[in-house]
């Protein structure tokens, strides 16, 4: 089935390093993400200090790594300055964790223009540097990660000792303060409803398998975020193969589960299920994030087996960007209720895909 | 002699003066009994409360023959974190913890990560970068700031409790 493409564009969007859609396993694995939580000697930490210590430390932490800037992360924001709108399109846009946001405390972020670094300020730790890399690239993150810790390291006395690693907030998170995640698309295995035996077998290895959207246990879209538990006794060479090797499986037996969905009786299902989503979004006038996210899951899915053509997944992937209420309200530049926000999902979904709007 | 203008019987010792565009518009005089029931000034404490204590310490627990209720002696010298608080919300409250609360967490550490030491990276060469501190006048500083807190100076131990952390963090050179 080909779709026909009206010529003139949809808005067109930067999208950061997560949703560049480039590298090894793209289809399947949408990006990876390294995350280190550091800490300064000589403080509370960020969960157990006041309004005027946790500004100190927003001080400090930008005057080392303002001065100069750290060519990594050469934009600072102080998040007090910004206004709740722009931080909810960082959090989108995955720089910032939803609860940076929502804090109270003094707290800052960060950043490069290709949104691959992240460094957050007064987050649960002083610090919890972020790199991103499009795809499954464990080694090439961790590599650009550890250059960043390095130079971190030379501006900033951090908290450490020999026998607990690098001191956290929680003790979850002590020794390499290494959270490496990879955020994968699994709509294989959520309709041949594998992921569940997919998300044990992850987690007997203290692999933990996470919805990317949505509250807690609910995977909005069949995007999961796939990351090491342990962080204690192993080193960072170690928790990198073991990540690399079973987001590996995971991926290998999503593309059998969507082979075996394409095969024999099971082909009309999905076939269905795939041109029903795409109706929707041609058709559908009130759009809620949810149904989006799932409409948009069967799509990139039936882009990648080849069953959907005339579309790119840039298409999607910018639908799924643009969509959340931040960035709705922001291209709109209106405050929107969630009435409203579903409205104008509906429309800008259809405007990206190039239907009639 | 000015009487209390709210109780009319003791002597007024606080006027409060109600300014407005750089001018007084209104005026009291208070006793110190009435001033405190307003709520305008606060108790004068004749002792500092152990927290306060603790806080200008800053870590300098176990010297001197300081009274110490129970809780200082086992709740951590750097934030004043104590085991109790540790349990409800399983967060340590600074890098000093890990030495404090080392018997608590070591079990939880192994039950987490079914390992209780660190393999991997530490800072190493990078971190030699970081200025480093003179212990000596560490511990002339800290000698400094218990004198003062004993002699009742807290002005002045707040200011050697800032600089102490400030060398701990190596922001400035230790000075003599």
């Amino acid at each position: 089935v080909s779709k026909k493409r009206r010529d003139d564009k949809p808005p067109q969007v930067v999208l950061g390093e997560w949703l560049q859609g480039k590298g090894p396993e793209a289809d399947i694995a949408i990006c990876t993400r390294v995350r280190l939580a550091r800490n300064l000697q000589g403080f509370a930490f960020s969960t157990r200090m006041g309004d005027q210590e946790a500004a100190e430390i927003v001080k400090f932490v930008c005057d080392r790594i303002g001065k100069p800037a750290l060519t990594e992360a050469p934009n600072l924001l102080d998040l007090d300055v910004l206004d709740e709108l722009d931080r909810t399109v960082l959090v989108e846009r995955h720089l910032i964790s939803r609860e940076l946001a929502g804090s109270k405390r003094p707290r800052a972020v960060a950043v490069d223009a290709a949104e691959s670094v992240a460094i957050m300020v007064n987050e649960e730790d002083h610090l919890r540097v972020q790199v991103f890399q499009s795809s499954l690239q464990t080694e090439a993150a961790w590599r650009r990660a550890e250059a960043l810790d390095e130079e971190l390291m030379r501006r900033l006395p951090f908290a450490w000792s020999e026998e607990f690693g690098f001191l956290t907030s929680c003790p979850t998170n002590t020794g390499t303060g290494l959270r490496l995640s990879v955020m994968v698309h699994l709509p294989g295995l959520v309709w041949a409803e594998e992921i569940e035996k997919a998300t044990n077998t992850a987690q007997k290895i203290h692999l933990a398998v996470r919805g990317l959207y949505g509250e807690g246990s609910r995977a909005l879209g069949d995007f999961y975020q796939v990351s090491n538990q342990v962080t204690l006794g192993r080193a960072e060479t170690q928790i990198l193969a073991d990540v690399a090797l079973a987001v590996g499986r995971i991926v290998q037996w999503e593309r059998e589960v969507r082979e075996a969905l394409l095969r024999g009786t099971a082909r009309i299902r999905t076939l269905d299920r795939i041109h029903r989503a795409l109706g929707t979004l041609e058709r559908a006038q009130i759009l809620s994030s949810e149904e989006a996210l799932n409409c948009l899951s069967a799509i990139r899915f039936g882009i990648h087996t080849g069953v959907l053509d005339g579309f790119e997944v840039a298409q999607v992937n910018q639908a799924l960007l643009l969509s959340q209420p931040g960035h709705l309200q922001r291209h709109t530049k209106e405050r929107l209720t969630a009435d409203d926000r579903d409205v104008r999902r509906a429309h800008l979904v259809r405007e990206l895909l190039g239907c009639d709007p | 002699m000015q009487f209390c203008t709210a109780c009319q019987k003791a002597p007024a010792t606080i006027v409060i003066m109600d300014l407005s565009g750089g001018s007084v518009t209104g005026q009291q005089q208070l006793c110190a009994a009435c001033a405190e029931n307003m709520g305008i000034v606060q108790k004068p404490t004749s002792k500092i409360s152990p927290e306060i204590l603790e806080d200008l310490l800053g870590g300098l627990k176990g010297k001197g023959p300081r009274e110490s209720a129970k809780r200082r002696e086992t709740a951590c010298p750097g934030c004043g974190l104590t085991p109790q608080d540790f349990k409800i919300k399983g967060r340590l409250g600074c890098p000093r913890c890990y030495e404090a609360f080392r018997g608590e967490l070591v079990p939880l550490l192994q039950r987490v990560h079914e390992a209780a030491t660190h393999r991997g990276r530490l800072p190493g060469r990078a971190a030699a970068a970081v200025p480093t501190v003179d212990p000596d006048n560490l511990a002339d500083l800290r000698r400094r700031l218990e004198d003062a807190v004993r002699k009742e100076r807290y002005e002045e131990a707040a200011k050697l409790r800032d600089d102490l952390r400030k060398i701990e963090r190596g922001e400035t050179e230790a000075r003599p």
